[in-house]
């Protein structure tokens, strides 16, 4: 008898579930399927990406969303399949560079679905791409940097050497050296996006040859708590946060910091989809779209501690003559702000570290030319690893 | 006053086992079923939708059986090490030793060979590597007498280690834009695929034939019985003159061989290249245990228990997906049925008896 109810048990159990499935139908509504490399709560990256989500369910009435967290690049075929044939999405956002060669293999999958993926470079019929970069906010925090720092050694704790990478720490250095031609960045990879263990043993190191100012690009504020607790034992370590608001780990250690708001972008995108204006060029936005914010929380673009230190250190500039570090700032943010034809950090001349003129005196690279960026400019130290 | 004592059971049948089993699984989903409740999701809904991601649909059940290459591979060599009562823990390692052999193999000559000589080249490199990183804590154990548990454990992060400065270092591809992991395999090494699936059928034709031939071996040969004489009663085998270096030799190489081999699935018929660690092998060397322990040592039996485990990996993601609960979920999930099974396997070696009396 015992085994009767057993079987009945699971049987029951398996009727259920396809009965759950049955369920499942959907009217015509939109149905966007979001893919993240991290998990929601790392306070970085997929953090970002899941606010910008939540902001686009929130817009629209027709829009339903779904997320799947912590995904490896191995798995990315899986999940996308799943989010297709299962959830029945019709658009899938995969938000991280690895899963680019999976995105374009799903589009040949799936011809009648649409897929964004963001960070990358490769496109077809119904693979678009979109991105949003931080590189004028790291020049901003490289003139901040440039004139706080004492030991004119600054740190720089980096995820994996791609472009996107070598074009954050370029900026960051030639906001630096607008400021301070005398400091070099140090550089020290850690090899994961989420990490924060090696990140926080690679602060320290930095710490320890002499950096008191450190950026970063991993998706934790660990970076940010080793300079707060160097601060609280009295050595000013600054620091600049990193794609959320992380100026709450460090109030005494924060200056301040790169956001960005996903939210914008992803309405736009959804938007053109449900109105049929959908193509695969890529969406690429940067301050002017109001993408890229200065700061390291929602409200202050500078810590208001550091704002005095920065409104006494005086700045030669070509453009403005002398003016304090804060003005600085504030002026060529505002010019960002109008677009990259009134001012960009990648305006020649620029040299490589190898002492090569990589952009001409007058000139701005291109987009294509930041997309591919690989030398690093003549005040970092080091090379980058092949 | 009750009072509980424990007896051996003499005589297990195949019956009792299965059933064993089975209230193991439905006393871990009683237990899953609260965790369910606590996080507000209908605990009935919950677990239909993991068998359902997992069994139910033909889009999971392609997944689940992608996934059972690796567990029975491993599952079945584990099974020979552990009859012999070697506990060989470092299945992991000899799965990225055979990864990392086989992906030099494609590498190396994927260009110039022809599918059909590069592929059985790979397995047989892939073999190889988890041979040799299997032999290791064999000649530790036999010569040295060092405990065979921590050495094949600990060789399990001295090969992720090397496998790691391989990617990161010499072997990192150009095509990686600086990402950490090889070029892609050659067209000609990578495995064909059942189409509409990633059922990589080489390996998956390998593995049942494996686990066939592996309990052949185990119950018809005199080789099958020296391991379970090794295992059993290591001094009549001594009497008996049973070589004890070279029996273990030998299954240690044919386990991490296994191993070696499911490693190749993955990256050959899978990743197409060598990236991390922790993405060639989700733990596969570590489920495989379990999925030896629930076969009852029998490597026919882990065709089936591989099935199992990784229709519950692959229903993790419903989890995910249709319940919305956060990834760990599916790790505290996949924790509690497995301490659960090996629980139930005490009860299954012990007759409980319960007696009542008055004090």
């Amino acid at each position: 008898m015992k085994k009767w109810t057993l079987f009945m048990l699971i049987f029951s159990l398996v009727l259920l579930g396809f009965s759950a499935g049955a369920f499942g139908a959907e009217d015509k509504k939109i149905k966007a399927g979001f893919i993240y490399v991290g998990p929601v709560g790392d306070y970085g990256w997929s953090h970002a990406h899941d606010l910008g989500r939540k902001q686009a369910e929130e817009t629209f009435d027709w829009l339903e969303t779904v997320y799947v967290e912590s995904v490896a690049e191995s798995d990315s075929d899986r999940i996308i399949d799943r989010l297709i044939q299962q959830q029945k999405c019709d658009v899938v956002f995969t938000t991280s560079f690895g899963f680019m060669d999976p995105t374009i293999k799903a589009g040949k999958r799936y011809p009648d679905k649409l897929f964004m993926h963001c960070s990358g470079f490769k496109r077809s019929d119904n693979v678009g791409t979109y991105f949003g970069d931080l590189y004028q906010m790291y020049y901003l925090n490289g003139i901040m940097a440039g004139a706080l720092t004492k030991t004119n050694k600054i740190g720089y704790v980096a995820a994996f050497p791609i472009p996107e990478l070598i074009r954050h720490i370029d900026a960051y250095a030639l906001g630096i050296k607008a400021a301070n031609p005398e400091a070099k960045v140090h550089v020290k990879w850690i090899y994961a996006w989420y990490g924060p263990d090696k990140a926080r043993e690679a602060a320290e190191s930095l710490i320890a040859e002499g950096c008191d100012t450190l950026a970063f690009t991993e998706d934790t504020p660990a970076v940010i708590e080793v300079g707060q607790s160097h601060t609280e034992k009295g050595k000013q370590i600054y620091t600049f946060s990193h794609y959320s608001a992380m100026q709450p780990y460090g109030e005494d250690s924060v200056v301040s910091g790169q956001l960005m708001d996903w939210g914008g972008m992803y309405v736009k995108i959804l938007d053109d989809i449900h109105t049929g204006n959908w193509t695969n060029e890529d969406v690429w936005w940067l301050a002017k779209e109001g993408a890229a914010i200065l700061g390291g929380n929602e409200t202050d673009p500078i810590n208001p501690k550091f704002v005095d230190d920065l409104k006494q250190a005086m700045i030669q500039t070509e453009a403005f003559g002398k003016i304090s570090a804060y003005d600085l700032v504030m002026k060529r943010y505002d010019q960002m702000k109008q677009g990259v034809d009134v001012f960009d950090p990648f305006t020649g001349p620029v040299y490589d570290s190898k002492g090569t003129l990589q952009i001409k005196a007058g000139e701005r690279a291109s987009k294509d030319d930041l997309l591919s960026i690989m030398y690093y400019v003549d005040n970092v130290e080091g090379t980058i690893p092949q | 006053m009750i009072r509980l004592s424990f007896t051996d059971r003499y005589k297990i049948t195949r019956l009792r086992a299965l059933m064993t089993n089975i209230f193991s699984l439905a006393a871990g989903l009683v237990v899953i079923s609260i965790i369910f409740l606590i996080a507000g999701v209908n605990p009935l809904f919950a677990i239909a939708e993991i068998f359902q991601g997992s069994f139910g649909s033909m889009y999971g059940f392609k997944e689940t059986i992608t996934k059972a290459i690796p567990l029975i591979l491993i599952g079945a060599g584990l099974t020979l090490a552990f009859r012999a009562k070697f506990w060989n823990i470092g299945a992991e390692g000899q799965l990225l030793m055979g990864a990392i052999f086989s992906t030099w193999t494609g590498l190396a000559f994927g260009n110039t060979l022809p599918s059909f000589v590069i592929i059985p080249l790979m397995f047989a490199a892939g073999f190889l590597g988890g041979a040799l990183w299997g032999i290791i804590p064999a000649i530790l154990k036999i010569r040295y007498a060092i405990n065979e548990v921590i050495s094949t454990l600990m060789l399990n992060y001295i090969c992720a280690h090397i496998l790691t400065m391989l990617i990161v270092g010499p072997w990192k591809g150009a095509s990686r834009f600086g990402f950490p992991g090889t070029d892609n395999l050659p067209e000609a090494s990578i495995l064909s695929v059942i189409p509409g699936s990633r059922i990589h059928y080489v390996t998956l034709i390998l593995a049942i034939a494996c686990a066939a031939i592996l309990t052949l071996v185990i119950y018809r040969t005199r080789f099958g019985y020296e391991a379970r004489v090794v295992g059993e009663n290591p001094d009549a085998g001594k009497y008996a003159g049973i070589n004890f270096f070279k029996t273990t030799l030998i299954l240690m190489a044919v386990s991490g061989g296994l191993a070696g081999l499911a490693g190749v699935g993955e990256v050959a018929g899978i990743h197409h290249y060598l990236s991390y660690p922790a993405s060639v092998s989700s733990g596969y060397g570590f489920t495989a245990i379990i999925v030896a322990w629930l076969a009852k040592l029998n490597p026919l039996y882990t065709i089936f228990s591989g099935i199992f485990f990784a229709g519950i990996l692959v229903g993790g993601d419903a989890i995910q997906i249709s319940l919305g609960l956060p990834a760990a979920t599916v790790e505290i999930v996949n924790g509690t049925l497995l301490i659960f099974l090996i629980m139930g396997d005490y009860f299954l070696h012990n007759k409980i008896n319960v007696t009542f009396s008055r004090a």
